[in-house]
């Protein structure tokens, strides 16, 4: 039972990774950004094929694909998110989803479509109340931890982050005040698609990469934005962690269930949720 | 309030009869040109998909409505209509019957709740259903369906002698109901309950104001879309004789939205226009896209970047698809030339 | 000052503000009235750029300012004040103005010293979420934050809406004490306050500007200011 339990809290915190950048694009300027699955994909490849280049140092590597994505992450918000504020949401998802699809078949072109395995960087178990945890798992669901605090403080403390706050619940009241919103969002943005990226490295060896992973961690991560509450970052990260644990629950006792017991949680959540303004 | 525009759905005057004839005569001569162009093979195929497209439009187009989990329907009439046939009897209509009483009931179950959720919120709610309704398919009623083996299915001839395994008569069917679902259609948009869904896609609290129980307008339109849905699913089922879990997959939901959009949302000469234009791009630029990349000796990328695209200037460039983009260049040339 | 010339705006499709006129001299305190759904607010938010104009000019010191974001108008000193009382309540009363301070460019301390001699109170509530406050005192801290940095024109929505009369009076001695310094659009129901306070009164009705009262002394009582309604 322990193992299921880190290995939902491990799931968890990926989800929580992956889903705070698409909960402050929602929240900030109101658009599902469908590219980020793509931002995920991509920032996994390189870092595997940086790994390789590296000679397997997962830092390295892992720095080396954040920079990498970096440049890809303001290109798609200047190009597209940009053109897409004030927007329908109709328009900002297929748009978006345009992007995705672009990108996935840019990978398929360029790495093929057999997926790739990664190793498990620390590959030490550690034993635990008589069975053996690997290492890496618990430090993933650390550094959730880590992240989840780091973006309070973040928020709270910091000028950057008070004008956010501001902003997702008033944004234009920020603008009659003379400071930039849409720069700061535009920040924001690329840090969230940062953490996409990060999340995703952090999967890769626990998991294999493929060319749709990244639509299918986007079907969960709309899960948990939509129960941890659109825009709302602590939301987010008690809904990864909740959403995480049932999947590796469901995963425990029927395996094919775990995604669709996802989606049974989030259509309760829905209707049994006071009505909200969306 | 007295004024229930859904008794009034279907009284049309004279000279509307007469457009209507005009438009289903025009539809029937469009889909014998392209029986001509591509093999009959491929027309019922396309017709079940301008099925499913113009219960979309409805659904999106008309009532504002995205959906992520309209194949859910589409999969509810396949599966049902092949569950009949493999479980009762081998008759077609029936098993049609099936299909579309299964969606309806999924429909007005489901739609009383999603139907209370709006814009995000809806598009993922359907999507959840969408999703959980695929995995119902593919897992727990594995026994039934037989999960992703899929179903085999025969059906009795129509009328006893009209088999719809023949390309033909598969044609003429589908074809024959999609000018009657086209019909119902035109018929329904352009009557005051049309008129009352369209409003509620400007602006629902305004209509609200006025005293109308918007949630019920919404909820009939979403029930007569998810069953039209189920329609071309059923004939799907007829027509191919097998379904598999493909059919209800949520990724299918993403074919439609393209068709819709391309051709012109809230128009259902768009729906159809862009539906073919859909079907043109997928079924022949993956055999065009090879063939160029052998000429020019350059690997290009696959079809569905080429989508990506198509995506990507239809939100930026061409906002009303094929059908809104023609309509603003005709106003622009208005002055010179003639009205449409 | 801001001379707005045959604006029209409104919502997409829908046309709100028809042919609308009107201008505010530097230091003078211009209100509108006129009854709910006259347009007064739309007016307000297109001057302030936070909806766009389909027709007409604005001109602020002489300069067009059509198409310039709501940011850029504020850098100019254009300061709008929502009807709704919005505040940024996550929030505190002290980051809400260090905000206004940043955005306008002025030390944070020297905007709480003028945020506070314009409302003692506030420095109890310096650490309050700001989500706290009652209505007069969202308002009041509201103004506080349009006044950080050179504010060169105040666009005030309704700021005794829905208030008490103590606190209305509150509101009043804080715009009483604004006068002539900086020039003001203030829309206004509370006919009184207009009375006292204005330098000129625009009529609106249906989205028009549908009658000027140059001077405003030549009207007896609130009555009479009530028959251009």
């Amino acid at each position: 039972m322990i193992q299921t339990v880190v290995y939902g809290l491990t799931i968890g915190a990926i989800l929580y990774f992956f889903s705070v950048g698409l909960a402050l694009t929602f929240g900030t300027m109101h658009i599902i950004n469908f590219a980020h699955g793509m931002v995920y994909t991509l920032g996994v490849y390189l870092f595997i094929t940086f790994l390789q280049g590296v000679g397997q140092s997962f830092l390295l590597a892992l720095a080396a694909s954040l920079l990498a994505m970096l440049p890809v992450a303001w290109v798609i918000e200047r190009f597209v998110i940009r053109r897409l504020y004030g927007e329908s949401l109709d328009y900002a998802i297929i748009a978006t989803y345009g992007v995705l699809l672009i990108g996935t078949d840019a990978i398929k072109m360029i790495w093929g479509t057999t997926p790739y395995p990664v190793n498990d960087p620390v590959g030490i178990a550690v034993p635990l109340a008589g069975m053996d945890l690997p290492v890496y798992r618990i430090a993933v669901v650390l550094s959730a931890f880590a992240l989840y605090g780091a973006l309070r403080a973040f928020f709270r403390r910091s000028l950057v982050g008070r004008v956010v706050t501001a902003a997702l619940e008033d944004a234009d009241g920020v603008r009659c005040l003379g400071i930039d919103v849409d720069r700061h969002f535009s920040i924001v943005f690329v840090l969230g698609s940062a953490l996409a990226v990060l999340g995703g490295v952090l999967y890769a060896p626990i998991s294999t990469a493929d060319p749709y992973m990244g639509f299918h961690i986007l079907l969960l991560a709309f899960a948990v934005v939509i129960v941890g509450g659109m825009g709302n970052l602590n939301g987010t990260f008690f809904a990864a962690l909740a959403l995480g644990m049932v999947m590796a629950v469901t995963g425990r006792f029927w395996s094919q269930a775990a995604n669709a017991m996802v989606f049974v949680v989030m259509a309760l959540v829905i209707l049994l949720r006071p009505k909200e303004a969306h | 309030m007295t004024f229930m525009p859904e008794r009034a759905a279907f009284s049309v005057q004279p000279a509307a009869r007469g457009a209507l004839l005009r438009e289903i005569a025009l539809l029937a001569a469009g889909l014998l040109l392209l029986a001509l162009v591509i093999r009959v093979h491929w027309m019922a195929d396309f017709a079940v998909f301008f099925i499913l497209v113009l219960s979309f439009d409805l659904l999106y187009g008309y009532m504002g409505h995205l959906s992520f989990g309209h194949m859910l329907y589409f999969g509810a009439g396949a599966y049902g209509a092949a569950l009949w046939l493999v479980y009762g009897n081998a008759s077609a209509w029936a098993a049609l019957a099936v299909g579309l009483a299964a969606a309806a009931g999924m429909a007005a179950l489901l739609g009383g709740v999603v139907l209370r959720t709006r814009g995000a919120s809806f598009a993922l709610i359907n999507m959840a259903f969408n999703e959980i309704g695929h995995f119902l398919v593919q897992s727990p009623l594995a026994a039934y369906t037989l999960g992703e083996d899929g179903l085999s299915c025969t059906a009795d001839p129509l009328f006893g002698a009209i088999s719809l395994y023949e390309d033909r008569w598969a044609f003429a069917f589908c074809g024959a109901v999609l000018l009657a679902v086209y019909a119902l259609l035109r018929l329904l948009t352009r009557s005051p309950f049309g008129l009352l869904v369209r409003s509620i896609r400007e602006n629902e609290s305004r209509v609200r104001f006025l005293g109308y129980d918007t949630f019920r307008f919404k909820w009939i339109a979403f029930v007569i879309a998810s069953t039209i849905a189920a329609l071309a699913g059923g004939l799907f089922t007829l027509v191919q004789g097998f379904v598999s879990p493909r059919v209800i997959s949520p990724f299918g939901n993403v074919d439609v939205i393209f068709a819709v959009l391309i051709g012109g949302a809230g128009s259902l000469a768009g729906a159809l226009i862009g539906a073919a234009a859909f079907l043109a791009i997928k079924n022949f630029l993956p055999v065009i896209i090879p063939e160029l990349s052998r000429l020019l000796d350059v690997k290009l990328p696959q079809w569905e970047l080429w989508l990506g695209v198509v995506l990507l200037l239809i939100v930026f460039s061409l906002r009303g698809g094929i059908v809104g983009t023609v309509q603003a260049r005709l106003r622009n040339r208005k002055p010179a030339g003639e009205a449409q | 000052m801001l001379e707005v010339a045959r604006l029209e705006a409104g919502y997409g499709s829908a046309r709100v503000l028809h042919d609308v006129s009107l201008t505010v001299a530097p230091g003078e305190m211009v209100f509108v009235v006129g009854r709910n759904g006259a347009g007064k607010t739309t007016l307000l938010r297109t001057i302030a750029g936070l909806l766009p104009s389909a027709a007409g000019e604005i001109r602020f010191e002489g300069r067009s300012v059509a198409g310039l974001a709501p940011e850029k108008r504020a850098r100019l000193g254009f300061r709008y004040v929502n009807q709704e009382k919005r505040v940024f309540s996550p929030l505190s009363v002290r980051s809400n103005i260090e905000l206004a301070a940043h955005g306008a460019g002025e030390p944070f301390d020297s905007a709480w010293r003028r945020a506070v001699a314009l409302y003692p109170k506030l420095d109890e509530f310096r650490e309050l979420p700001a989500g706290r406050l009652s209505g007069g005192q969202r308002e009041i801290l509201l103004i506080a934050r349009a006044l950080a940095g050179q504010p060169r024109l105040l666009l005030i929505d309704e700021p005794t809406e829905g208030l008490a009369a103590i606190v209305i009076e509150d509101i009043f001695r804080i715009l009483e004490r604004m006068r002539q310094s900086v020039a003001a659009i203030i829309v206004e129901q509370n006919l009184a306050i207009v009375r006292r306070l204005a330098d000129r009164i625009y009529v609106m009705k249906e989205g028009r500007v549908v009658h000027e009262i140059a001077d405003p002394r030549k009207i007896a009582g609130a009555e009479p200011l009530e028959c251009f309604l």
